[in-house]
């Protein structure tokens, strides 16, 4: 059989006492090596980004539009990229307590570059974080946010070229952003927005979406409107957001993908009209619609869960027991008593909350069941999403 | 305040096993991690109804149902619980002809190839398929083998002395296959170039092609996979890390996440205690670290409190590959799309120094396309599979592209890899992407915290390859209480090699503390 022994044996201790050679002779400056890979990276992930207020616009009676430009002074010198679509958690403090909300960009990618994110938010009934905003985001007023983050992009490799966009409300926002990177030539779709309001009074954004229609033949407008049309307005549609309405904009023999973004209720009325069209799960996209309220309205949810629960809750070496409701979810009870989490979308997705749970039981809806298969087995839950069934203990990483 | 026996700075592979040697041993162990969940690269993501796997190809040494592979062994060991789905063939390489090509054949796909070679587990199959490729390579290949065969047994006897006088008449043998490549240890075997080429089809999984390779560590890395085949775990790497997460916490062990080192705070010229996230300080005897050496010199040391020879290391070794991954939910499975193998390596040539030297560049045509349904029938729901398509680079690949194009250039990259695998296995992927998700360097860069985003650490050539960096590891250590474990140090990336690497790191310490140093 064939062999080595035409090859030398004796290199083997010159090859050990080589390679120490060949540290001792290398140079001993701490060298800055050429690596676009890393700062691409620091530069589209953030850990934090320390903005300022520059301009406050109302869009509506319940409706402002933010302006936020990067603070120098507190570390950020240019705002990250992003693609359209994409969201920024905003942490405050409001009276003690840590409270975190992600809000889609309204604004173009291409704004981001000349230092400007729109947020446009709308103010919720009894909602905390809208109302300190309004309360407190005045010109000059400091803001700290995430970096862009979420997965409700156009992507060219999977989405159909035609896009139905179905807007309900404040649901706007993203596509307002996308239309922009249409127009700025940053994206490449057709999209047809139908974008369902009350009345025409009620229609955010309308001056805005009618010049982008102006301005980019890829990009057509459509109102649904609830309640009433306008008299001497041509193209609106009365009523809501139907099979047969979206078929009457849909090309007739190419495929076409449907992105929605808008309330919970809009959701579940839509999501049964896609149903009978019958399209591909993968022509179909939501963006999250925020935290999930009232799980005991679901028809899996147990019955005979106490109302008041105990946790203790572990953050590093220091652990807390604090007390709260079975109809808030861990996070909001964690946050109530004053304790920060790590939070980004609030809606079970990101899993930027992940937690171990150690012991006691929660209730995840179906649909916000974004974990990973061997969370399951070994006991790990997102807390944002999770309801406590029993007293609970729980394990969560420090929030940064 | 609480002081520590050991601090791990790292819960990637190596700093797992690392923290569960240690806690199991009884020390009062603390393990920081940055990210919010364990693993480093060994990990997994949600996106719509598809679970992904990130990085995992395979583990070799998961052994037969007859004989318990090394890493299964040290998870039974730890008590980490894993559900391991073993698979029985190796790789299969398909290099699509180009004009001109004299020997090209048209392949069970209806393509012109120059090599389709689809190889089998077991020594003896793997070496009667080569030969029947290209007559002529059997005993060249039988007789590598024979000489990983006895290499592994003299291994054993660095556990096992009382084996050694058995194993010394290979004593030679194995000098030669460590100062030798791959190339001068295949030629004075006598396997031809073309048989040569299939044989070095893994040069990739390490990194380093086969006129840099050192033969031993290639033969190491060979003779596991086609020996009995591998493994993966069923719930993704997720499955792996969080098992052996709840070996540490089991054994009384702390794990922080989204706990940042920062600092290294130093007294008395060694490390005494660590800065979490820039505020928090915490104190311990003995350090492991899973970071990368390039990352914890410039981030968390004072200039004047680095070893000169860790800077020059820096200067000296080459940092080694990146990768860029194209995760994707079908909605079509494996049969309807036509995909009848695990893992399908495409090369635009089969010589592995040419694929190196054109990795140099982006997408350069190298692509290997692997389908987890092959191995998990229902790691997706029915009627869907999951396929994640990945290619390697060298260097600074990543120059010129700005935030603002890095989308588009993503996805450039990401079509150039799908259609390079649609027209050499001649089936259809893009109408049936259902998810996509794609990693380039900065996305490596971003979760593992290391120059140009290598999951590998540095080059293994042969200057600096497994058996000098072994034998050499303790003279390497910065300080006399902290130690590196993970793709940095003795074998390089791979999930076994960064375990392995971090169960010694941990060994050392818990022998250091029982002799009371």
């Amino acid at each position: 059989m064939a062999n080595l022994k035409s090859l030398k044996v004796k290199e083997f201790l010159p090859l050990l006492k080589g390679r120490q050679t060949r540290f001792e002779s290398a140079p001993s400056e701490l060298v800055q090596i050429s690596d676009q890979a890393m700062t691409l990276a620091k530069a589209l992930h953030p850990k934090r980004q320390y903005l300022k207020v520059a301009e406050v616009k109302d869009i509506s009676p319940d409706c402002k539009s933010f302006t936020l430009v990067p603070d120098p002074e507190r570390g950020t010198k240019e705002l990250a990229y992003f693609g359209a679509g994409k969201y920024l958690t905003v942490f405050e403090t409001i009276e003690g307590m840590p409270v975190t909300r992600a809000y889609s960009i309204s604004s173009s990618p291409k704004d981001s570059l000349e230092g400007k994110y729109v947020l446009t938010i709308k103010l919720v009934d009894g909602g905390l974080m809208s109302r300190y905003i309004f309360d407190t985001w005045t010109e000059g007023a400091n803001v700290e946010v995430s970096a862009p983050s979420g997965n409700f992009e156009y992507q060219p490799l999977r989405d159909a070229k035609k896009v139905i966009c179905l807007a309900g409300g404040s649901g706007i926002t993203p596509f307002l952003s996308m239309a922009n990177a249409i127009a700025d030539g940053d994206e490449d779709f057709e999209m047809t927005l139908l974008y369902g309001s009350r009345d025409y009074d009620n229609i955010l954004f309308r001056e805005e979406l009618e010049e982008l229609e102006k301005k980019c033949d890829k990009i057509k407008v459509v109102h649904v409107l609830s309640e009433k049309t306008k008299r001497g307005v041509k193209g609106l549609e009365k009523g809501f957001i139907t099979a047969e309405l979206i078929q009457k904009y849909a090309p007739e023999n190419e495929p076409y993908s449907v992105f929605l973004c808008g309330p919970q209720q809009m959701y579940e009325f839509v999501d049964k009209e896609l149903e009978k069209i019958g399209l591909q799960k993968k022509y179909i996209r939501h963006e999250m619609f925020g935290e999930f309220r009232n799980p005991a309205s679901q028809p899996d949810y147990p019955a005979g869960v106490p109302d008041k629960i105990k946790i203790t809750v572990t953050i590093q070496d220091k652990t807390y027991i604090i007390f709260g409701s079975s109809a808030d979810s861990v996070m909001q009870t964690i946050e109530k008593n004053g304790l920060s989490v790590p939070a980004r979308c609030r809606s079970g997705e990101c899993g930027f909350c992940h937690s171990h749970l150690i012991s006691g039981k929660v209730y995840v809806p179906e649909h916000l069941e974004y974990r990973r298969l061997a969370d399951y087995k070994f006991g790990c839950i997102h807390p944002c999403c999770s309801f406590p069934l029993t007293d609970l203990e729980i394990n969560v990483p420090v929030a940064k | 305040m609480k002081k520590y026996d050991v601090i791990i700075i790292g819960a990637g592979n190596g700093g797992l096993a690392a923290a569960a040697t240690c806690a199991k041993a009884g020390l009062s162990t603390l393990l920081l991690e940055r990210h919010n969940i364990p693993g480093g690269s060994a990990s997994s993501f949600v996106r719509g109804r598809f679970e992904f796997e990130p990085s995992l190809h395979e583990l070799a040494s998961i052994g037969s149902p007859e004989e318990v592979g090394s890493i299964e062994e040290m998870f039974c060991r730890m008590g980490a619980e894993v559900d391991w789905c073993k698979h029985d063939s190796t790789f299969r390489l398909v290099v699509p002809a180009k004009e001109g090509d004299k020997d090209a054949f048209l392949n069970e796909n209806g393509v012109m190839v120059t090599v389709d070679a689809r190889m089998p587990v077991g020594f003896q199959p793997f070496a009667r398929k080569l030969d029947e490729l290209v007559p002529g390579s059997y005993d060249s290949c039988m007789a590598a083998f024979d000489l990983s065969t006895r290499m592994f047994k003299a291994f054993e006897c660095l556990d096992d002395p009382t084996k050694l006088p058995g194993s010394l008449k290979d004593v030679p043998d194995i000098m030669r296959m460590v100062t030798h490549t791959v190339k001068e240890g295949l030629d004075a075997l006598g396997m031809p170039k073309k048989a040569q080429d299939i044989f070095n089809t893994y040069w990739c999984y390490m990194g380093s092609p086969a006129s840099k390779f050192d033969f031993l560590y290639y033969m190491c890395v060979l003779h596991s996979y086609v020996k009995s085949g591998t493994g993966i775990p069923r719930l993704r790497s997720h499955e792996m890390s969080l098992s052996i997460d709840k070996v540490i916490r089991d054994n009384g062990g702390d794990i922080w996440y989204n706990s940042e080192v920062t600092k290294v705070i130093m007294e008395n010229g060694k490390p005494a205690g660590v800065v979490i996230n820039g505020e928090k300080e915490v104190y311990g005897k003995y350090f492991i670290c899973n970071s990368s050496p390039n990352a914890v010199w410039n981030d968390l040391f004072d200039k004047k409190d680095i070893p000169e020879k860790q800077l020059k290391m820096l200067n000296a070794r080459k940092i080694a590959c990146s990768l860029t991954t194209v995760y994707l939910g079908m909605n079509k499975t494996k049969e309807e799309l036509g995909i009848k193998d695990y893992s399908i390596f495409i090369a635009p040539d089969s010589d592995s120094d040419k694929q190196y030297e054109a990795a140099q560049n982006f997408f350069s045509g190298f692509c290997i396309i692997n389908c987890l349904n092959e191995i998990i029938p229902d790691c997706t729901p029915e009627g869907t599979s999951q396929l994640f398509l990945t290619t390697m680079t060298f260097g600074d690949v990543m120059k010129d592209i700005k935030p603002q194009d890095y989308k588009k250039f993503k996805t450039k990259v990401a079509k150039d890899m799908i259609e390079t695998c649609e027209k050499t296995l001649n089936i259809s992927i893009t109408p049936y992407i259902e998810e996509i998700e794609i990693a380039l360097p900065p996305t490596f860069a971003r979760y593992l915290n290391t120059p140009w985003g290598t999951p590998y650490g540095y080059m293994l050539e042969k200057w600096d390859s497994m058996i000098p960096r072994t034998v050499q590891y303790m003279q390497d250590q910065p300080f006399s209480n902290f130690f590196f474990c993970g793709a940095s140090q003795e074998r390089g990336d791979g999930y076994g090699c960064a375990y392995y690497t971090g169960e010694k790191a941990g060994g050392i310490v818990v022998k250091k503390i029982k002799e009371g140093k």
